[in-house]
């Protein structure tokens, strides 16, 4: 597989991957998480492990067990330490968690492993298991640096048994986590159908398949229906666009069957486009990888206009099939796109219309902005990067004794 | 003849849970801060962005200038790193630059976060014996090799050449070593400065 990614990186890169694997040979490595389909740890760790493995570090990859109840009260852990709202975490919530979590310390065995990668909060109670010697590293995907206090404090207890942490960016990072806190961006696979090089006959047949018109330019966004990707914001900037440039807006994106706030957001999205037929508002279907690759190809300008955001890695997609992105101005959109090389960094509506008019109305710096971009994600979140610091931390974490 | 070794230097990025959102705490925190965050942020940016024309050279230089220090951020973009062989000297002109301009030195900014380098060397287990091996190993290292060679290694020497002039000296090709030694880093991006190297490696 390690020779499948040699087009993408310079050989001598992967003489370092293979470097630094060589000094971690005997070291058993396991990763934890929730769930084996669907979100972004699961695609990174479909490819991470084989990876891993084939590098000569034994690599295995559990998921917890729990039933709806679990997944509810860590559902509603993840919204508290990410965005706090008037909910709090009540008395049968703890119990729940602390049930489940015992429930998984007996289905999982990391006793023989040496490292131990615990992906998110859902399993990261099963640290009570830590063994003399093992290295225990809690891997945070989402934004802690304001939860909600309660929450974190309960949370906080398991989190100081770790070795060491690592976050997205250091604005996630939670102030006062006593244990090292790494700082690993997260990465996209170009091998993954969300990336891979598309057929041109396979683009048509997804602008036939829409009613897009191919020879009008495409403004796009990628998201969930959800207020904080701001698709109300996206419509407004493409209407002060449309009184002076022709194009099309396309949002697509999707909502789970059990999230009634997606459906709302999308019925707003719906009214608010009205009726215009140069918008496209797309609800697709949760694994719809290679329409939304081949929108992102199709694509003119792309737009990320969050709120708030995890680390919004839709933007370095969108950069690595060549395009310039106009994203918010925030946590890790701002780590991706450099404003004015790779695309812009924008603060409002009427900034996301200025920039989308100066790239509509110049081929040329969209173009040379879109090498920039492509060369951007090649260069620093592609997987092999990912994979690199996950072996160079392994490495210092060991060596460090 | 003395052989050539080819090495490369990986970094893995901590935060120092140490951030600043006041020049004032900004000039604090870098006469603190370990020499390993000096070298995040001005090493590791050199590297992170050679291949792109970006407006500074470094994450401080960005910081003060998003935060309403052009003056300050220029001086600090200028600072060439291929004439630092130590990160303390470095540190010092920073803080003299910062010392020069305090206008707007309580003012509240965005936070900057201090982030700290860990660094490791790795031998590539490379070798070269005679020029024609030392081309082949140019052209097959990574850039961050590269970089180690040509740019970091002067901290670990403390002497501003890079190692590849000085291993050409040693073997004689004087003319060779200064051509290499006079390439603006600053100015190309590493797959650049590569391929200027293979062809003065490959001038008769």
């Amino acid at each position: 597989m390690l020779e499948e990614y040699s087009r993408f990186i310079d050989e001598g890169s992967l003489l370092e991957l293979q470097k630094v694997a060589e000094r971690l040979r005997g070291v058993k490595v396991l990763h934890v998480n929730s769930t084996k389909l669907g979100g972004g740890v699961a695609e990174i760790l479909y490819r991470m492990v084989p990876l891993m493995n084939e590098l000569g570090i034994e690599t295995h990859w559990e998921v917890i067990k729990g039933d709806l109840d679990f997944f509810k009260v860590t559902k509603k852990i993840h919204n508290l330490l990410h965005l706090p709202g008037e909910e709090k975490l009540n008395h049968e919530d703890v119990i729940t968690y602390m049930k489940y979590t015992y429930q998984n310390v007996s289905y999982i065995d990391t006793d023989p492993f040496d490292v131990i990668f615990i992906h998110d909060p859902q399993p990261l109670g099963l640290i009570v298991k830590k063994k003399r010697g093992q290295k225990w590293i809690w891997r945070c995907h989402i934004d802690v640096s304001t939860p909600d206090e309660e929450t974190w404090k309960f949370l906080e207890m398991f989190v100081n048994g770790y070795d060491a942490s690592i976050f997205h960016i250091p604005e996630f990072v939670r102030e006062g986590v006593s244990i090292p806190a790494f700082v690993i961006p997260p990465s996209i696979d170009p091998l993954h159908d969300k990336n891979r090089e598309l057929k041109e006959d396979y683009v048509h047949h997804v602008f036939n398949k829409f009613g897009i018109d191919p020879e009008k330019p495409i403004v796009l966004q990628v998201s969930r229906f959800d207020r904080l990707k701001d698709p109300i914001g996206v419509i407004e900037a493409y209407r002060i666009v449309r009184r002076r440039y022709e194009c099309q807006l396309v949002l697509a994106g999707s909502f789970a069957s059990d999230d009634p706030e997606g459906e709302e957001v999308y019925r707003e999205v719906l009214e608010v486009k009205g009726d215009d037929p140069d918008v496209f508002v797309l609800n697709l279907p949760p694994n719809s990888h290679m329409e939304i690759n081949a929108l992102q190809r199709a694509a003119t300008v792309v737009v990320q206009k969050s709120i708030r955001e995890g680390f919004g890695l839709v933007v370095s997609e969108a950069m690595w099939k060549g395009k310039p992105v106009i994203g918010s101005n925030i946590g890790g959109i701002r780590r991706q796109i450099i404003n004015g090389v790779t695309g812009y960094l924008i603060n409002s509506i009427e900034g996301t219309a200025f920039r989308i008019k100066q790239l509509l109305a110049d081929e040329k710096r969209r173009e040379e902005m879109g090498r920039n971009a492509h060369e951007r994600v090649k260069h620093s979140f592609l997987i092999t990067r990912h994979l690199k610091d996950y072996l160079l931390l392994v490495s210092s974490l060991i060596d460090g004794g | 003849m003395t052989q050539f070794a080819f090495r490369s230097e990986l970094w893995t990025a901590q935060y120092t849970g140490i951030k600043a959102n006041t020049l004032a705490s900004f000039a604090r925190a870098l006469k603190e801060v370990d020499d390993d965050t000096i070298y995040y942020h001005l090493y590791r940016n050199l590297f992170e962005y050679h291949f792109l024309p970006t407006d500074y050279g470094n994450s401080f230089a960005y910081w003060l200038a998003e935060n309403g220090f052009p003056v300050l951020a220029e001086k600090f973009s200028a600072l060439d790193l291929l004439e630092c062989v130590c990160i303390a000297d470095m540190r010092e002109r920073m803080l003299d630059i910062l010392r020069s301009d305090i206008d707007g030195i309580e003012k509240i900014c965005k936070p900057f976060y201090f982030i700290r380098a860990v660094r490791r060397t790795i031998d590539l287990g490379i070798r070269a014996r005679n020029l024609e091996e030392f081309r082949e190993g140019i052209g097959k290292v990574g850039i961050h090799s590269l970089f180690y060679h040509l740019v970091t290694s002067r901290l670990y020497h403390g002497e501003p050449t890079n190692d590849f002039s000085r291993w050409l000296r040693e073997i004689g090709e004087e003319e060779k070593a200064e051509e290499i030694d006079r390439l603006d880093l600053m100015a190309y991006s590493l797959y650049e400065v590569r391929n200027r190297i293979l062809k003065i490696l490959s001038e008769s």
